[in-house]
Formats: C-alpha cells, sequence, structure tokens
C-alpha cells in the first residue's frame, strides 16, 4: 500500500460531467477529502451563493465513501462523513444534537444517552465517544460538513473557533465549512486550506444551461437547430441581463426559461427560420431591454387569463413572471375565476376615513410643519392655499447656494406628531370629503374625538401603513420633575391613542397617489417641493 | 348601582364592566361573585345526580328577573317579563345563525379556489414553495373564519393540515417553529399512525411528513416570516407543505419587501375575498329584510348602520353586532315588545301595557284619523275600552305581517327584474322611509321608462322574470313563491305575454320588427333645405297596427306595475312602533361613543353633571367653585404650545386662593391645599394625556390636544 494514493479517475468524470466548470475545484476537495490522499484536519470552502459548494461536496462524499466501501482491500481506507445544514439548525445547540445525531447515524452508533448537547464541549466529549475511543482501521476517516455555518443563527463567538479544533483532538477527523465569505479570523490560520468557488464566467454560463434541453420552438425545427439557438440564446441573455444585473445561475436560468417562447414566438409563427438568430434577435430586441424578468414575481399564475404566449409587440408584464417553459401548459382554473372579481386594490379596500387619514399623514410626513398654516389655514384667504405651496425664493441664477438642499421627496417620511396630522385631517376634510358638507347639516360633526377616527387609525397602524416611531410611551412616561410630580409617569400605557406619540407614513409616493385618487384628490397640490 | 349589581350577579359580566364600583358595606360576603362560583362550579361538575339543593336554589334567581328587569316602573309582571326575554331568545339566535350561514357561504368560492390551486400544485412539480396569497383586506376579524373554514375544507379534501401562524402570536423563529410543530402532531394521536412519538426535540419533529402543511401568516409584519420561508424551504425536500398568506393590504406591498431570494423560491397566486360589500347586501337581505327577522329595524337606523358601515369600517362583525343590539335594546327596555309574540295571552296584558300604547305616536294618528273621518265610536272605543284596543291590536298583528309580505314581494320583484339599479339595500331604505308609489316620480324606480325602452324581446323576458320571481320567491329573503295568491296579477301578465307573443308572431310573418311608440327609432329626424335655411323636423315614422297594440301593452303593463308594487312608508302603520326600532341614540352611545367631546365637556361644564348648587351659576365659565381639574383646563385651553408652571399655579391661586389684601370675605384656600389640589389637578390633566412635560424648556408643560 503506497503512501499516496489520488482518488479514482472514474469519480472525477462523472462529477465532472455532473458539474461543469468546476473541474478543479473538484479535484482539490477530492484530494483533501480522501483518507490515503492528503486528508488535512481542517478545510474552507468559500464562494458566492449558487456556485455548486453544497452539490459538489456532498456528491463528492458520497460518490468517495461508496467507492471506498466497494473496495475489495480489507484494511482499505473508508470514509465516513455527516453534513450538518446550519439553516436548519435554529439555535447552536441544535446545531450540536444534528451534528451528534448525525455522525451517530453516519457510524451506525446506537445513540443511548438522551443526545442533550448544550456547547461546544459536550460536542467533543460526544464526538470523542464515537470517533476516537473506539478503535479504527487505519485508513478510516471522518468528514464533518458544516454547510453555511456562517449564517448559523445564535451562534456564540467560541462556535468556529470551537469546531476548528476539533480536529485536533479527534484525530482521522475532517471538519469540512462551507461559508459564502470567510472571516477574516479564518485567514489567521494558514494552515487550513481554503478552496474558492468562483463565480461562473460566460462560457461557463453558456455550457452550464445548454445542458438543459428547451422545448424545440416550432415542431418542424430539428434538435441540432434548436441546441445551437438556445446556446446563442443564452449568450445574448447573459450579456444584455445578466451581466449587469444578475450574478447567480439561478437568476440567468430563469430568465433565459421566461424569455424562451417570447424569444422564439416567431419561429413557431413561421416569420424567422430558426437559424436566423440575428434576424431574430432585432425583432425580440425589447425582451433583452427589460430587467423585470429577473424580478422575481410572488405571484406566478397570472390574474388575467393570459394563457397564450404573447408576442414580443405585447410586453404583458403579468405574462413576465410566469415561470414555466410550457406557457400552453398554464393551469387553467383559479385565473378564470378570478379574472372576473374586482381588482382588490388597497385603495378600494380600505374605508373613506381610513385612507383621508392615510393622505393626512402622508402630508403630515413630507410637508414641513412651518408651512401649514400657508397650506391649511383658511384665515386669510377664505380658501385653501394649494398647488405647489410657497415657493422657495431661488438666489440668482449664477449664484450658488452654500449648502444645497435635498428635496424631502428624497428624504423620506418624517415623523409628525398625531395631533398635528389630526389638525390637518380636520383641515382638509371639508374639501375632500364629498359628503362632509351633507352630514354637517343634520348632525354635529364628529371631531377627532370620535371614535371612529380611532378605529381608522387603528386598522392603518395594524396594516403597518402608519407606524410609531420611538419609544413605547413617548414623553408620556417623562417624569413631571419640574412642578415637583414623580412616579406615576410608567403607569400610562403606550396605546395607540397616545397623543404623546410620534407617528410615521410607512407606504410610498405611488401607492398614496392611487389612494388619493380614489376619493378624487390630487395629493400633488398639497405638497411643498 | 351596587344593589343593581348584587340582584345581577349571574351575569358575571364584570370582565366587560367599563368601570367597578367598589362597595364596602354590610352584604360584603354575600357578594354574588363569592356565592355563585362555587355552584355554578357544581353544576357544571355534577350534571346528573348531584344537582343538589344549592343550584335548585339559585335556579330562580338565574331564570327570570335577574336579566331583565320588570318595567313600567317595576309593575310590569313577571310573566311579561319572562316573555319578553323568551321572545329576545327565539328570535335573535335563528338570525344569527342564519348570518353565519351567509358568512360563511361568502367565502365558497375563494375556499374553492384555494383548495383547486393547492391540487393543481401538488401534482405540479416544482421546485418552488406552493404560496396562496389571499387577499382579505382590512379587516382582520373576518378573516378568522375565512382561515377556519379553509382549514376544515383543507382537511376533509385533502387530507392537509393546517397550521395558522399570526404575526402577532410568533414573534420569532422559534416560536413558530413550536406552534408548527405542537399544531401540526396535536391531531396526530387520533390518526391511524400512532408511531410518531410526540417529539421533544425541534429536529425530530420536523422530520414528521406532514402532507400538506399550510400555514397562514397574517398581514406582512417586517421581514421575520422571509427568512422562516427560506428555512422552511431547506426542510421541502423531506415535508411536502405549502403557504398561503393572508395579506391585508396588496401583493405589491408584500413583495416589495421580500428579499429577490426568498421571491423567487414561491410558487403563488393571488385570491380575493368577497368584497365587504356584496356581504352587506346580502346580510342585509337575510338578517334585516328578510321575513325570518322578526323586529324591523326602522330606516334612519338602518341608514346610519350603513353608512358607517361604508365610511369608517370595514368589517361586516360590527354590522351583525349593531343588529343584535337594536334587539337587546328592543326586548330589554320596550315593554311593548310582549306584542311581538304570536299567541298573546290576553291576560298577560296589564293595564300599563294599554296606557302606553295610548302613549303611541301612531296610536294619536290612527284616532285623529278616525274623529276626521268622523267615526267616533270607534275612536271612542279605541281610546276608552279596553277590549276593543285588544282586539285591534290584534287585528294589527296580521295587517303587519300581510305589510310586510307585500313590502318584500313589492322589493323582490323590483330588484329581481331589473326595475332598478340601486342596490337593495338602498332600496328597502326607501321603501321604509318614504314607500313605493311608482306613479309620483321617484329617482330611484322609474318602471315606465324602463319598460318602455325595452323592445318586443328583451319586454317578453322582462315578463318572464316577472312570473318566475312570483313562482319562486325568494330563497335569501326567506320569501315563499306567490302566484297562487296573486292570482289577477299573474293572469293579467300571462295574457300580456300571449299578446305580445302573438304580435311578434305577426310582425314577423310582415317583415317588420315590432316596435312601440317609446321607442328611440320611431322618431326620424328630418333636414329639409328650404331657401338655403335648414330645417330641423322631427317626424313619427307611421306605426302598423302591431306596433300600436304593442304600445298599448307597454302601457297596459306600466300601470299594472304601478298598481300592484306598491306599499306605504312604515311609519303610516298602526302600532310600527312595536315592531319597528329607529332609535339611533342607544346605538351610537355604544358603538360610536366620543369620549374626546365627552370629556371636554366634563371639563369645561362640570355643573352638568355634578349638578352642584355652587356652580350653578358659572355656565361654562370660570368660577373658584369649580373642581380643581376643571379650572386647570379652563387655564389650559386659555394657554400657548408651552406652559409655564409657575404661571399656571399664579392663576390658579389667584382665583382660589384667600387673598391677603382686599375681598377677603370669600373662603379661599390656604396655600399648602391649595398646592395640594393643584398637584392632583395637573397629574389628572396629565393622566387624560393633555400635557406633558416639555423637554424644550425647564419648567414647562407642553400642551398636547389642540383639538
Amino acid at each position: 500500500m503506497n503512501l499516496f494514493r489520488l482518488p479514482d479517475e472514474l469519480i472525477f468524470s462523472a462529477l465532472c460531467q455532473q458539474f461543469p466548470c468546476r473541474d478543479p475545484q473538484i479535484r482539490a476537495l477530492a484530494t483533501l477529502l480522501h483518507p490515503s490522499a492528503a486528508p488535512c484536519p481542517n478545510l474552507v470552502l468559500h464562494g458566492t451563493e449558487a456556485t455548486g459548494k453544497t452539490a459538489i461536496t456532498s456528491a463528492l462524499l458520497s460518490k468517495l465513501s461508496s467507492s471506498l466501501d466497494n473496495q475489495d482491500e480489507k484494511e482499505g481506507p473508508t470514509l465516513r462523513y455527516a453534513i450538518i445544514n446550519s439553516l436548519e439548525c435554529i439555535t447552536a445547540r441544535h446545531l450540536y444534537e444534528t451534528a451528534v445525531a448525525k455522525v451517530a447515524a453516519a457510524l451506525e452508533w446506537d445513540l443511548s444517552s438522551s443526545g442533550r448537547c448544550e456547547s461546544v464541549s459536550q460536542l467533543t466529549v460526544e464526538l470523542c465517544k464515537m470517533l476516537k475511543y473506539p478503535s479504527r482501521p487505519d485508513g478510516f476517516r471522518f468528514v464533518l460538513v458544516f454547510d453555511g455555518i456562517d449564517r448559523q443563527r445564535e451562534a456564540p463567538g467560541t462556535l468556529l473557533p470551537g469546531l476548528a479544533r476539533l480536529s485536533e483532538i479527534i484525530p482521522r477527523l475532517t471538519t469540512l465549512f462551507i461559508v459564502t465569505t470567510p472571516p477574516p479570523s479564518l485567514h489567521l490560520h494558514p494552515p487550513i486550506p481554503h478552496i474558492y468557488f468562483p463565480p461562473y464566467s460566460k462560457p461557463d454560463y453558456v455550457t452550464i444551461l445548454s445542458a438543459t434541453k428547451p422545448p424545440p420552438p416550432s415542431p418542424t425545427t430539428s434538435p441540432s437547430d434548436t441546441a445551437d439557438l438556445w446556446m446563442r440564446f443564452i449568450g445574448a441573455v447573459y450579456d444584455s441581463l445578466a451581466k449587469a444585473a444578475c450574478r447567480t445561475l439561478p437568476a440567468l436560468k430563469h430568465a433565459c426559461e421566461t424569455l424562451w417562447p417570447r424569444f422564439t414566438a416567431p419561429i413557431a409563427q413561421g416569420i424567422y427560420g430558426a437559424r436566423e438568430f440575428s434576424k431574430l434577435l432585432v425583432a425580440g430586441r425589447v425582451l433583452f431591454q427589460d430587467e423585470n424578468v429577473l424580478e422575481p414575481g410572488v405571484v406566478s399564475l397570472p390574474p388575467a387569463g393570459s394563457s397564450k404566449p404573447s408576442l414580443p409587440s405585447n410586453p404583458n408584464p403579468s405574462f413576465i413572471t410566469a415561470g414555466p417553459l410550457s406557457p400552453v401548459k398554464k393551469p387553467p382554473q383559479p385565473s378564470a375565476t378570478l379574472k372576473g372579481t374586482t381588482t382588490a386594490d388597497l385603495a378600494t379596500l380600505l374605508p373613506p376615513t381610513a385612507r383621508l387619514l392615510l393622505l393626512a399623514s402622508y402630508l403630515a410626513s413630507h410637508n414641513p410643519s412651518r408651512y401649514d398654516i400657508t397650506l391649511f389655514s383658511t384665515h386669510y384667504h377664505g380658501r385653501k392655499r394649494r398647488l405647489g405651496g410657497p415657493k422657495l425664493k431661488s438666489s440668482t441664477p449664477g449664484q450658488r447656494s452654500k449648502h444645497r438642499k435635498i428635496s424631502r421627496k428624497l428624504l423620506g417620511a418624517h415623523a409628525f406628531v398625531l395631533e398635528r396630522m389630526l389638525a390637518i385631517y380636520a383641515a382638509v376634510r371639508s374639501e375632500w370629503d364629498p359628503k362632509f358638507n351633507l352630514r354637517e347639516g343634520d348632525e354635529v360633526v364628529a371631531l377627532t374625538g370620535d371614535v371612529d377616527v380611532g378605529m381608522a387609525l387603528a386598522t392603518l397602524a395594524s396594516l403597518r401603513l402608519l407606524v410609531k416611531v420611538g419609544g413605547a410611551g413617548g414623553g408620556g412616561s417623562a417624569a413631571m420633575g419640574g412642578i415637583g410630580l414623580s412616579g406615576g409617569g410608567g403607569l400610562v400605557p403606550a396605546d395607540v391613542m397616545d397623543r404623546g406619540g410620534k407617528w410615521r407614513v410607512n407606504v410610498g409616493w405611488e401607492f398614496v397617489r392611487r389612494v388619493g385618487r380614489s376619493l378624487g384628490v390630487e395629493v400633488e397640490e398639497w405638497l411643498v417641493e | 348601582m351596587a344593589q343593581v349589581h348584587s340582584s345581577t350577579v349571574p351575569f358575571e359580566e364584570d370582565d366587560h364592566r367599563a368601570a367597578f364600583i367598589f362597595s364596602s358595606g354590610e352584604d360584603d360576603r354575600q357578594l354574588p361573585t363569592a356565592a355563585s362560583r362555587p355552584a355554578k362550579k357544581r353544576k357544571l361538575a355534577g350534571a346528573g345526580k348531584k344537582a343538589a339543593s344549592q343550584p335548585q336554589l339559585q335556579q330562580p334567581a338565574f331564570g327570570s328577573d335577574s336579566t331583565f328587569i320588570p318595567l313600567f316602573n317595576g309593575a310590569e309582571s313577571p310573566e311579561a317579563v319572562n316573555l319578553r326575554k323568551e321572545l329576545f331568545e327565539a328570535s335573535w339566535p335563528v338570525l344569527e345563525t342564519r348570518i353565519q350561514h351567509v358568512l360563511r357561504e361568502a367565502n365558497r368560492s375563494t375556499l374553492d379556489e384555494v383548495t383547486a390551486f393547492l391540487q393543481q400544485a401538488a401534482q405540479e412539480k416544482t421546485e418552488k414553495i406552493t404560496a396562496g396569497f389571499i387577499i382579505t383586506g382590512p379587516n382582520i376579524v373576518s378573516q378568522d373564519l375565512l382561515f377556519e373554514q379553509l382549514s376544515e375544507r383543507l382537511y376533509t379534501e385533502i387530507r392537509a393540515r393546517v397550521v395558522r401562524l399570526r404575526a402577532s402570536e410568533v414573534s420569532n423563529l422559534k416560536a413558530a417553529l413550536k406552534k408548527i410543530i405542537r399544531d401540526a402532531t396535536a391531531n396526530e394521536s387520533e390518526d391511524d399512525d400512532g408511531s410518531v412519538v410526540v417529539p421533544s426535540t425541534v429536529s425530530k419533529a420536523l422530520f414528521y411528513e406532514a402532507g400538506v402543511r399550510t400555514m397562514d401568516v397574517d398581514p406582512k409584519k417586517g421581514r421575520k416570516y422571509l427568512d422562516y420561508d427560506l428555512d422552511v424551504l431547506s426542510w421541502s425536500d423531506r415535508i411536502q407543505f405549502d403557504v398561503l398568506f393572508g395579506v391585508a393590504t396588496s401583493v405589491e406591498l408584500f413583495q416589495a419587501r421580500l428579499p429577490r431570494s426568498t421571491a423567487r423560491l414561491l410558487y403563488g397566486a393571488q385570491f380575493d375575498v368577497v368584497q365587504a360589500n356584496s356581504v352587506l347586501e346580502s346580510v342585509v337581505k337575510t338578517a334585516v329584510a328578510g321575513s325570518r327577522a322578526t323586529l324591523r329595524i326602522g330606516p334612519s337606523l338602518l341608514r346610519s348602520l350603513v353608512d358607517r358601515q361604508q365610511e369608517q369600517v370595514a368589517g361586516i362583525q360590527l354590522f351583525v353586532s349593531s343588529v343584535k343590539y337594536a334587539y337587546m335594546c328592543h326586548f330589554y327596555a320596550n315593554p311593548l315588545s310582549v306584542l311581538l309574540a304570536k299567541q298573546l295571552d290576553r291576560k298577560l296584558l296589564q293595564p300599563e301595557h294599554l296606557r302606553a300604547v295610548r302613549m303611541l305616536e301612531s296610536f294619536k294618528a290612527k284616532v285623529e284619523v278616525a274623529i276626521d273621518a268622523r267615526q267616533m265610536n270607534h275612536a271612542q272605543a279605541m281610546i276608552e275600552d279596553d277590549d276593543y284596543l285588544i282586539a285591534q291590536i290584534l287585528e294589527q298583528q296580521q295587517k303587519c305581517e300581510d305589510y310586510l309580505k307585500q313590502l318584500l314581494r313589492t322589493l323582490h320583484l323590483i330588484s329581481s327584474t331589473g326595475l332598478s339599479t340601486v342596490s337593495f339595500t338602498e332600496l328597502y331604505m326607501t321603501a321604509l322611509s318614504k314607500g313605493i308609489d311608482l306613479e309620483q316620480a321617484d329617482e330611484m324606480i322609474r318602471p315606465a321608462e324602463v319598460v318602455r325602452r325595452m323592445n318586443a324581446d328583451e319586454f317578453l323576458n322582462f315578463i318572464q322574470k316577472l312570473l318566475h320571481a312570483t313562482e319562486t320567491g325568494s330563497p335569501e329573503l326567506e320569501l315563499q313563491g306567490w302566484a297562487s295568491e296573486a292570482e289577477e296579477f299573474v293572469d293579467a301578465v300571462t295574457e300580456l305575454r300571449g299578446e305580445v307573443e302573438g304580435l311578434m308572431e305577426r310582425s314577423k310573418h310582415n317583415g317588420t320588427t315590432l316596435r312601440s311608440q317609446y321607442s328611440a327609432q320611431s322618431k326620424v329626424l328630418r333636414t329639409t333645405v328650404v331657401a338655403q335655411k335648414v330645417q330641423l323636423s322631427q317626424d313619427t315614422a307611421a306605426l302598423t297596427e302591431e306596433d300600436k297594440a304593442y304600445t298599448k301593452a307597454i302601457d297596459t303593463m306600466t300601470a299594472l306595475l304601478s298598481q300592484y308594487l306598491r306599499c306605504e312608508p312604515i311609519n303610516n302603520l298602526f302600532l310600527h312602533e312595536i315592531w319597528v326600532y329607529d332609535s339611533k341614540l342607544p346605538y351610537r352611545e355604544v358603538f360610536v361613543p366620543r369620549p374626546g367631546a365627552a370629556f371636554a365637556r366634563g371639563l369645561s361644564r362640570p355643573h352638568d353633571y355634578l349638578a352642584c348648587a355652587c356652580c350653578s351659576k358659572v355656565d361654562g365659565g370660570l368660577s373658584s367653585t369649580l373642581p380643581t381639574t376643571c379650572i386647570l383646563y379652563h387655564l389650559y385651553l386659555e394657554a400657548g404650545a408651552l406652559i409655564n408652571v409657575a404661571d399656571l399655579w399664579s392663576a390658579y391661586y389667584g382665583l382660589v386662593g384667600n387673598d391677603d389684601d382686599g375681598s377677603m370675605n370669600r373662603e379661599g384656600l390656604d396655600e399648602r391645599s391649595a398646592l395640594v389640589c393643584f398637584y392632583r389637578g395637573l397629574a389628572e390633566l396629565r393622566m387624560m394625556g393633555l400635557v406633558k412635560q416639555s423637554r424644550k424648556r425647564a419648567d414647562h408643560i407642553a400642551k398636547l390636544k389642540w383639538l
């Protein structure tokens, strides 16, 4: 038995076919894991997401261990492994216990104890029981894989160093860490080998994606033509969309699959042949300019029944998000029934009072309070001032003011006091609420002490369209030391109607404009730019 | 008040009490809470033989007068009180189950869609998580019912186990997982595979194959759920599950808060819930207008209920409870509600009842009408003869039923044949308040115009609808078909149909289309140029014999409709007060209280509430005899945004203190006790949320309430 022996070449060829463009990484990994090659105590794999770290590791480990098991040599090397996915472990303790359980399962060890494991040291003890003390043959090697260990929840600070020390205590153990970005502390230990999984390059992407066979654009297209077109298509998609805006394989794949039926629609219609790639490209150039394809839609099924493949000239946004490759097979049922019902727009779902309050909050959040009198007071003009409000005095054009002001719209929503918003509401209500004047006649107009306003506020707050800013209780808990009152401050519960609290509107301009239009209000007129 | 409390013990409504009344007194130990609690327990435990002496002792107090108090200043007989109670208990639950049924029915299509989507998604193999987004609208209360139904439905249809997560219940991932495991394994012991041990740790539990596991998440609260999705995905190769989100706002807002990597994992579809307006419509049909409703909600109350529903409230539940409250008020507080009983025992009616009846507006109106019509005997008997009045009352019951039937039939005909475009609710309210009289020009229903605009086919179709509505009635309104009762009408309509059909045949034979005088085509605009001037003239195209006959048929139809479809306003009925509840005030006080206004009034005019002698002359002004807090409130109203406490104190002390100089006569407070009062009043103002300490300036308080 020679000391150094590389793993079987057969394993590599099979794996390289399964995972193209990862040949060097596979070989390095296999060398560092194989018991009779150059096994090392600790190993770090790093690279951005979707570069094949986890898939390659698990495939390689299963191949290696099964190939070693199949060997006839009695005292030959054996490899056992356990993969622990940190995503599945919600606490560090959960991680330890999972590790113990998985190791025991890999060794077919009868785990008689309860399996409680609270810390790294306990983990060490448990692992020692299974790996260190029982006598193992010479060529035995155990690989413990911690997948995504950098994303472990509630991880104590000692987790990584502790796990890295495991292999010092337990011989014949390789601890493998799969991380997205290696923490700098890992670099402080030069003996730990790192294997980097770089992002794929364009040729890589083309190679990988051409492994998947797309449906032929028309029944008459030959498979070779389809494959050729598909390859060139992938290149085009990569250049136009993926290079700049998305980096991962799944996103590119998603984009390709979504665009493919629309890109090849002219072929299906018989306008162009499958070989006229440049003509197809020109015809479908709109497709490659729209980055919406990369935006994954939550709703995959289109709300309206657009089940036929739409033409490039008709960019239907609901279709863009429709994922599956074969849009003809679109599930028919929910869309058909949904079509008739009214679209559940929030602007129509909210009761009018709540909508008015939302608009008032938006104004309170976005208008500086010093303009309130100009905007909402009826004192001088008899009617409220609107249309842009006061213009900021522009100095002479050549002269730039010293500090340039950033538009308030860009600065986002400011916090406002509830009282101010209610005052704005009371002021604008007479103009915005069409029924306001009608109601004034027969009964006393309920002002802001009304429970209905409180209810609408609570609705908005529960929907998180309005959020409370600052600590609970606001100013209510401040002790009134100035007049010698103390104590009792904390007794005031922080509730929605606390007048002292500050609020902020939590929706954007587009939404507010829509809500405003549903009430017949142009919110723009009430905003000071 | 304390006495009342102790006598109405069995209710144990302390939880709902706005204020507790502490009675430290003689009968401390006999306080009902202490006495009734153990008795109740025993009652629950020993359902069988153990129903011993004490429960029996409690029983009468529990049964009769404890909840409904005798009216007429206590002169009402216990039988009448009991009858009122029974009436209430017989009428409301029936309605409530009907309403529940309506609400459940309203969700049906959503349930169908969701189930179909899940089934279809289960067949389609995707790597993504199936996610349904149910746009429930801002009405969170009604979501409960929907998701409850959903879990029942999914369990029976596709054997899915549903775990419901609410944003408020599960604050972090651990709690969410715990809840999922607990709920998903809760029913396990009843299931076939009893082999699954209730897991001790999280890890084991999640390996359990749970069919389709569905969870719903309340409105997107922050990003935490998004993490869950990612995590949960790592289990998806072992557990098949789907996610259903109850989204209160919109999918766009939801998506905006999702990271893209999560969004990519979802295979979603969007579902809408039936809108509140249509639910309201059917609830009104069932619970308010339907013939099962024993009590009518009057037009003005109904109007304010509906308005409020549309303007302010998103949920239907509030409407239902408002209706229930109206029932409660009527049966609890109106002694005449006993007259609603189907078989009224004459002995039950006390002299007080009859006196009360004679006080009613509608009684007075009726008597006046009788006098005007010179039916003196009738009027006199009504006023003086009790037996005569009772007979009249009993007779009126039948009349009311007839009126109701006529009303509902009319409304049903109008709404089902499309004579009016407004909603049923609107129609119903108008009919109650103004009555229906088709001959008077009414904005809502103009049958003549609608009918005249029809062509012959539409006309036949309309007749068909009329006959159909007459035959079948309306299940929603619980209205039976009444074709046998309205033979005259049916015959006339059928005759018209035959006639028009014949006319159509003939005109087809002649090769012309049947049209009436009213149809637009009959008028032809002519332009003639005479001496270089254009003249416009309207010509009536010549009508054939058939057309004239058809026109006549239409006229007959409109006459028939306006004769048949009519009803009076409800207020014109004799004794309508008994079966119509139209009082807005109790409703407003309970459902739309105005705490702000009440506070302001209480503080500015305390005399209205205290009725003390000292402040009677103040009338909203400032006076030293007012309670301290009120004085401070008055000063507060005059102050600016920031109030110097020292100034406030000196103003206050100037008002109540015993100044050393000048008008020494009045009895002022000395400085120390005034200071105590001042502190207390200021603390009360703060507790009411009117002021808070200002951080801007020392020794100042900030004014919080402006409106």
